[in-house]
């Protein structure tokens, strides 16, 4: 029922610098399971195991795990039975809650005092909920939503925001220092997926105001790249005009991360602005136009393509 | 006709009442006990279940809050559902959880049909309400004899769902249509010009509609009670929201407003008749 296909060599070494290497922290080598082998989620896998953890696999699909040295399980659950702790980097609410509570999910396997680590952007009442399903089993859960991008996870510099019990994250910190440089407690359970919630607030809607300007400028007869450049040196400057204005004005509008995922981001982001009663109009209107860029058929782009959705002519 | 009626609130109790006089023998259903009484005393007789609400009826009709408590319900009604019956639900709930109830109805031998409303508490006491409903041709034709003692607009629009489609195309238009009017209210103000005066102006052009005419009105005698709920506008948009979400849909008009009443629900006006959005406005611009 589980096979260990041969690592290859250069997938086996860890790599130069790692600052989590075992032999460099003096940590223990534990049992690391991992589910969800997407952009994200594949090079974070490769971090922990080149760090010198063993790895444990389940994938929907089994050929998303070729190549990884890993032990690969038949279902969730056995999965749950091999490892102390468990990473989830998978897309939404629903999926999540099937894979850690469903027939045959993580639950029926992990053992009491074994983690979750859920990676995955979800709403963060789903968290809460998922989490307390577990605790019931003495199952721990922390919300551990990424920022960074797929480059963020090959580089191991993504931002970690953590939702959970504070004496867990410490526990598991050693494999998070594995993934990303910075690791933040933000509070109890649900607390990271608010933290992430925010973060996708601030940054498409950053996406969408360099487009309307990049869009004005050309509009205007203006070399979009000149204001860019200009912009970059002032108060304007962010991560978001440099990556993502710099995309617009190559016109290179193939995905770093899908904008259909940012799409189902905002979903989670208006529900909880709802459930809280907060106005939020600016990510409404920014919703909107990624509601126009999806029925245009961009969503397996970047979510640059916002620019594309103000080129009405 | 023999109909049972499951919900009997602010909406449901005056229009099964209607029914009564329209001659139709009606059993009624609540979850509480307590408001099954004034229909009994007008003539409805009193079921111990949903399914004893279905039980002999040629049409079963719901009038609740929201989609989950209408699959409970309708689901709880099978048990006593004679061939033939035909269920009704007249509560504003997605058009797609409509669909999705029609299925699990028709799996078991029931047709159904989605015939939201539009007339406010007024129109249900006084049976002029709008009906627009979405089903099969036969189901509606069945249904129609009851929606005739309930209003006066009774509009078969389509398939199943295309009358919750309908109802959130009206919300659509009454949301925007509250805020509009309450912004040029709140604009006029800032202008130092008498909002009575411009409200009669504007009455005679192509600015009329009658949300200027009533709301506007409520609006300059402020009288904020509802009506119709700020909390119950801010649902229905919210089912406008998540539809346009999921059809890749760009509504920026809607979402503005529907922020609009995200906040008065936030702000405690909740409550209020969804025409308090004008002291939202007058509290964002320093005129309250």
């Amino acid at each position: 029922m589980m096979t260990t296909p041969a690592a290859s060599p250069s997938e086996a070494s860890p790599p130069e610098g790692a600052a989590c290497a075992l032999g460099q922290t003096g940590g223990a080598r534990m049992k690391v399971g991992f589910i969800g082998l997407g952009v994200m989620g594949r090079p974070m896998a490769q971090h922990l195991q080149r760090a010198g953890h063993e790895l444990f696999v389940w994938a929907r699909r089994p050929a998303s795990a070729a190549g990884l040295p890993a032990t690969i399980c038949a279902t969730p659950a056995e999965l749950g039975r091999c490892c102390e702790v468990i990473f989830t980097v998978i897309t939404s609410s629903a999926d999540v809650e099937a894979v850690a509570l469903g027939p045959d999910g993580l639950s029926e396997g992990m053992a009491p005092g074994s983690v979750l680590v859920d990676c995955s952007t979800i709403a963060p009442d789903a968290a809460r909920r998922i989490a307390g399903a577990l605790g019931k089993k003495g199952i721990h859960m922390l919300d551990a939503p990424v920022s960074g991008g797929a480059q963020g996870a090959i580089d191991a510099t993504l931002a970690i925001m953590a939702g959970g019990d504070a004496a867990v994250l410490e526990r598991v910190r050693p494999l998070l220092d594995c993934l990303g440089r910075r690791i933040v407690h933000i509070g109890p359970n649900g607390a990271g997926q608010v933290a992430k919630a925010c973060n996708q607030m601030i940054m498409v809607a950053a996406i969408e105001a360099v487009a309307e300007a990049l869009r004005l400028a050309n509009a205007a007869g203006v070399d979009a790249a000149k204001v860019k450049q200009a912009l970059a040196g002032g108060s304007a400057a962010s991560r978001v005009l440099e990556v993502m204005g710099q995309r617009m004005v190559n016109r290179d509008f193939a995905a770093g991360i899908e904008a259909r995922l940012h799409h189902k981001d905002f979903g989670l982001v208006l529900e909880a602005a709802r459930q809280a009663g907060v106005p939020v109009p600016l990510t409404a209107a920014v919703g909107q136009q990624l509601n126009a860029l999806m029925a245009q058929g961009m969503g397996r782009d970047d979510t640059s393509s916002l620019l594309r959705v103000l080129e009405l002519e | 006709m023999k109909i049972g009626f499951i919900g009997l609130g602010i909406m449901g109790r005056p229009m099964a009442l209607n029914l009564l006089k329209g001659g139709h023998a009606v059993t009624v259903w609540a979850r509480r006990a307590e408001s099954m009484h004034p229909l009994v005393d007008a003539g409805a007789t009193a079921a111990a279940s949903p399914a004893d609400a279905a039980r002999g009826n040629e049409l079963l009709i719901s009038m609740v809050a929201d989609a989950p408590d209408v699959a409970e319900v309708m689901r709880a009604a099978l048990p006593g559902a004679a061939p033939g019956l035909v269920a009704v639900d007249m509560s504003t709930i997605a058009p797609a959880a409509a669909r999705s109830i029609h299925a699990e109805l028709a799996a078991a031998g029931v047709d159904f049909v989605d015939a939201p409303v539009s007339g406010g508490e007024v129109g249900a006491i006084a049976g002029t309400l709008s009906i627009m409903a979405g089903g099969s041709e036969s189901a509606f034709a069945r249904a129609k004899p009851a929606f005739e003692c309930m209003g006066k607009n009774v509009v078969h629009v389509g398939d199943s769902g295309a009358g919750q489609v309908t109802k959130a195309a009206n919300q659509i238009v009454t949301g925007m249509g509250v805020l509009a009017v309450a912004e040029a209210f709140a604009f006029a103000a800032k202008n130092g010009v008498d909002r009575s005066k411009v409200r009669e102006a504007l009455l005679g052009g192509f600015a009329y509609s009658k949300i200027l005419e009533n709301h506007g009105q409520r609006m300059l005698d402020r009288n904020f009670k509802p009506g119709f709920k700020s909390w119950m506008h801010e649902k229905d948009l919210n089912i406008v929201m998540q539809t346009a979400h999921e059809l890749g849909l760009c509504l920026p008009g809607s979402a503005a407003t529907a922020q609009m009443f995200n906040a008065m629900v936030g702000s405690g006006h909740g409550e209020e008749d969804s025409i308090a959005v004008l002291k939202l406005l007058e509290k964002l611009s320093g005129q309250a």
